[in-house]
C-alpha cells in the first residue's frame, strides 16, 4: 500500500505525499532531505503519528498508527516516539532535568535510573540539569531536547530541522550526539533537514521532491549530498 | 488607525464579548437598582399626589419624636378645633383622622404583612376626598368590633367580607371584616397593609382619648384657594399645632417611605452594584494588560511605519471606549430586564408593584457615564503601556510585559500597607471618630495588598500548588509552575476575587462576631429561663402580656422591656421603659454605681458610657421633653455597663404609661418560679401568649438563635448580593486563562506532542486556575478578616459595645472552598479550549 497525503478538496486539493513507500531500518540514522514543498516535514509527522495519511498506512513496529484513537496515538507518541524540534523544544516553566523526564512523568512511569544516568552523561550538561531553559544556550537546549527524546528509549525518535537555529559548532555538538546515540545506544532516529553537512552525519539519506521519494543515498558525505541535491534541482 | 482598530476589534470579537461581560454585569447591576429606585418613587409620588388629591389642608402637631422605623411619637390635635374649622368660609368638610398600627391576624393565624413595611391602622373616614382608600366590597364599619381592610391584604390573609378574625394594635382585638377597600386602584398602598376602625374606637385603640386625633383633615368648596385657607387656618391654632398643604403631605409621606423603605434599600443596593463595578475595573484592566502584551509585536510595526505613539495610544483607548459603549448599552438593556424581574417579583409577592419601569434620564446617564468611564480607566495604564512600545520590538524578541511588580509600586504599596495598618490598629484612640478611621484604613489596607499581590503571589501560588504537585504528578508540577511564571498576571487575575471575597469574609467575620456576643452578652447577663420577644418588624406586645404571665404560679416573674422616644435638650432619646428594680432579677446589668432598686416612678438608669458624653452623675437631674407637651424631671439613680440587651436609658413603665396612649412591650423576660419544671412554665406561658396573639416564649437557647437568625438572614442576603461581585471576578479569571492558553499554544503543542494526554492538558489548565482562584479566595480573607478585626475594634470603642472577633473557620474555609470550585468552573471553556488544540498547528514552526 502507497502513503498519500492531500491537503484540501477538487481543483484546490494539494498532494503532499504521493503514493511514497519508504522502510526505515531500525538502529540507524536516516536522513530526509528535500526542496522546500518538498513534503518532508509532512512525511515525518505522518510517521510520528502527529498527522493522518489520507490513504495508506503507517506501520510502527507492530501497530498501524492509522487505526489508533487519539488516545492510543498520544500513548504512543508518548512511550515509543521521541521529538526534537526546531526551537522551542522546551518547556519553560520545567528544568532541564525535568524536561528530560517530562513524557516518563506523563506517563506517570518510573524513569530508568541507570539508563537516565547514561543519558546524562553523554548529554554532557552536568550541573546545568537544575536550570531553566532560559538560562541555557540555544545549542543547549537542543542536546536537553534529544535527551528527553533519548530518556524514554523510544523505538524512534524524529527529528525536524534539530540544528536549524544554531550556528556551526552547536550544531555539530547536537548532530554528534545523535550519531553518538545511534552508534553507542542503538537507538533509531530520523532526521528531517536541508543541510548536506546534517545529513552527513546519518547512515542513508532519503530525498523527495513533490511527495515523492526520488532518491536514496548511503554513507552520505556532506559532498555527495550536495551532488546529489544539485542533480535533483536540475 | 480608526480602520484597524475596528479590524482587531472584528477578529477578536469572542474575547470582546468575554471582556465585555463584566460591564454589562456591573453596569445592569446598578442600572436595575437606579430603575427600581425610581419607578418606587415614582409609583409612591403618583399614589400620594392622587391620594392627597381632595385635601386642602391638614392640621398636625409640631410635635412630631423619632424615627418611624423604631417608635415615634406625635402630639395631637383637639377635635373641637373641627369645628371651629368648619366655620370658616370656603370649608366644605372637615374629617379627624387617627394614625396607629394595626397588624392583622390571616385565616390560618399568622400576622399578615409587618416586616419593615407598615401596617397602617386608621378610622374610617366616609368623605372620599379626604380617603385615599376606596370602599371595593361590603360597606364601612359602624360598630366597634367592625373593621374594613385593604384588598392586599384580604387576599394575603385569605379573609373576605363576613369573616371574623384578630387585629393586634398590638392588644388583640377581636374583629369581623365588614368591607374590603382598595388604594385607589390598586389592590393596596405598596407593600403595606391597611385595616381601618370606626373614628371612635380608633380613638381609644390608637390615642387613648376621645377629645384627640392625631390630625384634622379639610375638604374645600370648589375654586377656594387652598394656600389661603390654609392661613385662615392656621391663623386659628395654638402654637404647638401647624397647617400643611396637600403637596406638603405627599411630600412628607414620600420621604417617610424614602427613609423607611426605598432609600435604605438603594443605598444597599448601590453600594454592592459599586463593589461589583469595583471588581469590574480590576478584571478590565488585567485583560487589557495581557492583550495589549500579547499585541506587542502588533504595536511596534505600527510604529515601526509610522504611526506616532498618540496613534496607539488611541488605537487601544478606541478599542476599551467600543468596548466600553456597547457593554453599557447592553448592561442598561440588562438593568431594564432586571428592574421588570425585581418589580414583578415585588408584584407577585403582594407589595402591589404594578406599572411599568420608570427610565430617569439622570439613571441612564449615571450608569452609561459610570459603565463608560470604569472601561477607560481600568484600561488608561495598559493603553500608555502600548504607547511606550518601541518600534524595534517589532523585529526583536522584545519582552515588554512585566512578571514581577516595578520597584515603584512595592515601595509605595508596602508604605500604604504599614500607614493603613498602623493607622486601623490604632484606630480605637480616635474615640467616636474611630469607626470611619477604620473604615478608611480598611480600604486602604485592601489598595495596598492588591498592589503587593504580585510579591506575594509567587510563593504563596507556589505554596499552594505544592500539594496538588505533590498529589497530581507532572500535570499539578507543571499547573504550578504556570501559576508561578508571571506573578503580575496571577496576582492581576486573582485581585478582582480578592476584592470580592474580602468583602465577603469581612461580612462573614462580624455576622459570626455579632453572633457569639450576642451568645455571650445572654449567657453573661440574662439570669431568666423565658423570653416573649417581638421579631425586627412585628406588631408590638400588648403592655397586659407581662402582668398575665406574672400571675401565672409557674413564673417567679415577668418584666416588660417597652419602647419609648423622648428629646434631652433637643435631641430623640430612645429609653426602655421598664420595672427597673424587677429587672435585676432576671438581668445582670454590671450596675457600676447606684441601684436599679432606687430608680423609682422619677427615675432613670443611664449606661455608663451615655452619662460619660452627656456629662451626667448619680443623682443629676435630667429633663424629658414628651411628646404629649409635658416634661419629666428624673434623677440619675444608677449607671450600668451592660447595654446590649436594654440600650443604655432605662425609665420606669409607669412613668411612660403616664405619657402614651397605650402601653406597649417589645419584649417580656421572664424568671419561672423554683422547682418549676421548665416545659411546664413554657407550656403554661404559651397558653398566655396565645391568648394575646403574641409569639410563643423562647428559652435561652431559642432567644440566642433567633437572635444569630436575624444576622444570617442579613448575611444571607448580602451573600446573594456579592455573587455578582464574584461572579465578575470569575469571569475575570476564566479570561485570563484562555489568553495565557492562547499564548502558550505552541508550549502545549510540545506537551502534546511529547505525550501529554487531551484529560492530562485540560487537568493542568484546571489546576492552574485553582491555584489563580484559591490564591486570591485566601487573600481575600486574610485580608477581609484583618478589616474585619481593625473595623470591630473601633466600632467597640466608639459604641461602647465590646464584640470581640470571632474567626468563623467553618465559614471562611468554605468561601475558600468556593473559590477553588469557581477556579474549576472558571477553567471549563478555556480547558476544553486547550485540549481541542490541533497538535501539528501549534509545532509548526511559523
Amino acid at each position: 500500500m502507497l502513503a498519500t497525503k492531500r491537503y484540501g478538496q477538487g481543483d484546490a486539493a494539494v498532494v503532499a505525499l504521493d503514493r511514497v513507500s519508504v522502510e526505515l531500518a531500525a538502529g540507524r540514522f536516516t536522513a530526509i532531505m528535500g526542496p522546500s514543498g518538498s513534503g518532508k516535514s509532512t512525511l515525518m509527522h505522518c510517521l510520528a503519528g502527529l498527522d493522518e495519511l489520507t490513504s495508506g498506512e503507517v506501520w510502527l513496529g507492530d501497530a498501524q498508527l492509522g487505526e489508533l484513537s487519539d488516545r492510543a496515538l498520544t500513548r504512543l507518541r508518548r512511550d515509543r516516539v521521541g521529538f526534537v524540534f526546531q526551537a522551542f523544544n522546551l518547556i519553560p516553566t520545567l528544568t532541564a532535568y525535568e524536561n528530560m523526564t517530562l513524557p516518563m512523568e506523563l506517563a506517570r512511569r518510573a524513569p530508568d535510573k541507570e539508563w537516565l544516568a547514561e543519558v546524562v552523561k553523554v548529554v554532557g550538561l552536568g550541573d546545568r540539569l537544575g536550570h531553566r531553559p532560559s538560562e541555557l544556550s540555544g545549542g543547549q537546549q537542543q542536546r536537553v531536547a534529544v535527551a528527553r527524546a533519548l530518556a524514554s528509549r523510544p523505538d524512534v525518535i524524529f527529528a525536524d530541522e534539530p540544528t536549524g537555529n544554531l550556528d556551526s559548532t552547536s550544531g555539530g555538538a547536537v548532530l554528534g550526539f545523535l550519531r553518538h546515540a545511534v552508534d553507542a545506544l542503538g537507538q533509531t532516529i530520523v532526521m528531517v533537514t536541508h543541510d548536506a553537512v546534517a545529513a552527513a552525519y546519518a547512515d542513508s539519506v532519503l530525498f523527495l521532491a513533490d511527495g515523492r521519494v526520488v532518491d536514496e543515498l548511503h554513507s552520505p558525505t556532506a559532498d555527495s549530498v550536495l551532488d546529489r541535491m544539485k542533480r535533483l534541482g536540475s | 488607525m480608526l480602520r484597524t482598530t475596528l479590524k482587531n476589534l472584528r477578529s477578536h470579537l469572542r474575547r470582546l464579548v468575554s471582556t465585555s461581560l463584566a460591564v454589562v454585569l456591573g453596569v445592569g447591576f446598578l442600572a436595575a437598582t437606579l430603575f427600581i429606585g425610581d419607578t418606587m418613587r415614582g409609583s409612591f409620588d403618583q399614589a400620594f399626589t392622587e391620594a392627597n388629591d381632595g385635601l386642602a389642608v391638614a392640621v398636625r402637631s409640631q410635635v412630631q419624636f423619632g424615627d418611624t422605623d423604631i417608635v415615634s411619637q406625635n402630639g395631637t390635635v383637639d377635635i373641637t378645633l373641627a369645628d371651629e374649622i368648619r366655620q370658616l368660609d370656603g370649608v366644605d368638610a372637615v374629617q379627624i383622622s387617627i394614625e396607629g398600627t394595626a397588624q392583622i391576624v390571616g385565616a390560618n393565624g399568622d400576622p399578615i404583612g409587618g416586616g419593615g413595611p407598615p401596617t397602617l391602622g386608621r378610622n374610617w373616614i366616609d368623605d372620599p376626598r379626604l380617603n385615599p382608600y376606596e370602599l371595593a366590597e361590603g360597606r364601612a364599619p359602624v360598630a366597634p368590633d367592625e373593621v374594613v381592610i385593604d384588598r392586599g391584604a384580604a387576599e394575603a390573609g385569605d379573609l373576605a367580607v363576613g369573616d371574623t378574625t384578630t387585629i393586634r394594635s398590638p392588644e388583640p382585638v377581636p374583629v369581623e371584616i365588614v368591607g374590603i377597600v382598595t388604594f385607589g386602584d390598586q389592590d393596596s398602598l405598596g407593600p403595606s397593609t391597611y385595616a381601618a376602625f370606626t373614628t371612635e374606637r380608633a380613638q381609644e385603640l390608637f390615642v387613648g382619648d376621645a377629645g384627640a386625633a392625631d390630625r384634622l383633615l379639610v375638604a374645600a368648596e370648589t375654586d377656594v384657594d387652598h394656600d389661603d385657607l390654609a392661613a385662615q387656618v392656621a391663623a386659628l391654632l395654638p402654637d404647638d399645632l401647624e397647617t400643611l398643604t396637600a403637596a406638603e403631605v405627599a411630600a412628607d409621606q414620600l420621604a417617610d417611605i424614602e427613609g423607611d423603605f426605598i432609600g435604605f434599600f438603594e443605598t444597599m443596593l448601590l453600594g454592592f452594584a459599586g463593589i461589583a463595578l469595583l471588581v469590574a475595573t480590576f478584571s478590565i484592566h488585567n485583560t487589557f494588560s495581557i492583550l495589549v502584551a500579547q499585541r506587542t509585536r502588533e504595536s511596534a510595526l505600527l510604529r515601526a511605519i509610522g504611526a506616532s505613539r498618540a496613534q496607539v495610544l488611541g488605537a487601544v483607548a478606541l478599542e476599551a471606549a467600543v468596548i466600553g459603549v456597547v457593554a453599557t448599552t447592553v448592561g442598561l438593556a440588562v438593568g431594564v430586564g432586571l428592574a421588570q424581574l425585581a418589580m414583578a417579583a415585588m408584584d407577585a409577592a403582594g407589595f402591589g408593584m404594578a406599572g411599568s419601569i420608570v427610565l430617569s434620564s439622570g439613571a441612564v446617564l449615571a450608569a452609561a457615564a459610570i459603565g463608560v468611564g470604569v472601561t477607560l480607566v481600568a484600561s488608561l495604564a495598559p493603553s500608555l503601556a502600548a504607547s511606550r512600545v518601541p518600534p524595534l520590538a517589532a523585529i526583536r524578541d522584545v519582552a515588554t510585559e512585566r512578571t514581577s511588580a516595578s520597584k515603584g509600586r512595592v515601595i509605595a504599596g508596602a508604605v500604604l500597607l504599614v500607614g493603613a495598618g498602623l493607622a486601623l490598629l490604632t484606630a480605637p484612640s480616635a474615640g467616636d471618630g474611630a469607626p470611619a478611621r477604620a473604615g478608611l484604613a480598611a480600604a486602604v489596607v485592601l489598595v495596598a495588598a492588591v498592589m503587593l499581590g504580585p510579591v506575594a503571589a509567587r510563593p504563596l501560588a507556589g505554596a499552594l500548588g505544592r500539594p496538588i504537585a505533590a498529589l497530581r504528578g507532572h500535570t499539578g508540577l507543571l499547573a504550578r509552575r504556570n501559576a508561578m511564571r508571571n506573578p503580575r498576571r496571577t496576582s492581576g487575575t486573582a485581585s478582582a476575587l480578592t476584592l470580592g471575597v474580602a468583602v465577603v469574609a469581612l461580612f462573614t467575620v462580624f455576622a459570626s462576631s455579632i453572633t457569639t456576643s450576642i451568645d455571650d452578652t445572654v449567657d453573661r447577663s440574662f439570669g431568666g429561663d423565658l423570653v416573649v420577644s417581638t421579631g425586627f418588624g412585628e406588631a408590638a406586645l400588648s403592655g397586659d402580656l407581662a402582668a398575665a404571665i406574672g400571675e401565672l404560679p409557674e413564673v417567679a416573674a415577668a418584666i416588660p422591656l417597652g419602647s419609648a422616644v423622648a428629646e434631652v435638650n433637643g435631641e430623640v432619646v430612645y429609653p426602655t421603659p421598664t420595672d427597673p428594680a424587677g429587672l435585676e432579677g432576671v438581668l445582670d446589668l454590671d450596675v457600676q454605681e447606684g441601684s436599679l432598686d432606687d430608680v423609682g416612678i422619677d427615675g432613670m438608669a443611664v449606661g455608663t458610657r451615655r452619662a460619660d458624653d452627656e456629662g451626667w452623675s448619680l443623682g443629676d437631674a435630667v429633663t424629658l421633653d414628651l411628646a404629649d407637651g409635658t416634661q419629666e424631671v428624673l434623677r440619675v439613680g444608677a449607671l450600668y455597663n451592660s447595654i446590649d440587651l436594654v440600650g443604655d436609658m432605662l425609665v420606669h413603665r409607669d412613668m411612660w404609661s403616664a405619657h402614651t396612649a397605650q402601653i406597649t412591650d417589645v419584649a417580656v423576660l421572664i424568671d419561672v418560679a423554683d422547682g418549676v419544671d421548665l416545659t411546664a412554665a413554657n407550656v403554661a406561658v404559651t397558653g398566655v401568649s396565645e391568648r394575646f396573639a403574641a409569639p410563643a416564649p423562647q428559652d435561652r437557647d431559642e432567644f440566642v438563635e433567633t437572635a444569630a437568625g436575624q444576622v444570617n438572614q442579613v448575611l444571607g442576603v448580602v451573600y446573594g448580593l456579592l455573587a455578582v461581585a464574584v461572579l465578575i471576578a470569575l469571569m475575570g479569571i476564566a479570561n485570563t486563562v484562555s489568553l495565557s492558553v492562547h499564548e502558550r499554544t505552541r508550549e502545549l503543542g510540545l506537551l502534546r506532542a511529547v505525550g501529554q494526554t487531551r484529560s492530562q492538558l485540560r487537568a493542568m489548565v484546571r489546576w492552574e486556575s485553582v491555584i489563580v482562584a484559591v490564591f486570591g479566595a485566601v487573600s481575600g480573607v486574610v485580608v477581609g478578616v484583618l478589616i474585619g478585626w481593625g473595623v470591630l475594634r473601633a466600632i467597640a470603642e466608639a459604641e461602647g459595645v465590646a464584640t470581640p472577633l470571632t474567626l468563623p473557620a467553618t465559614s471562611l474555609a468554605i468561601v475558600v472552598a468556593v473559590g477553588a470550585v469557581a477556579g474549576v468552573l472558571a477553567a471549563v471553556r478555556p480547558a476544553r479550549r486547550a485540549a481541542r488544540l490541533d497538535v501539528l498547528q501549534a509545532i509548526a514552526t511559523d
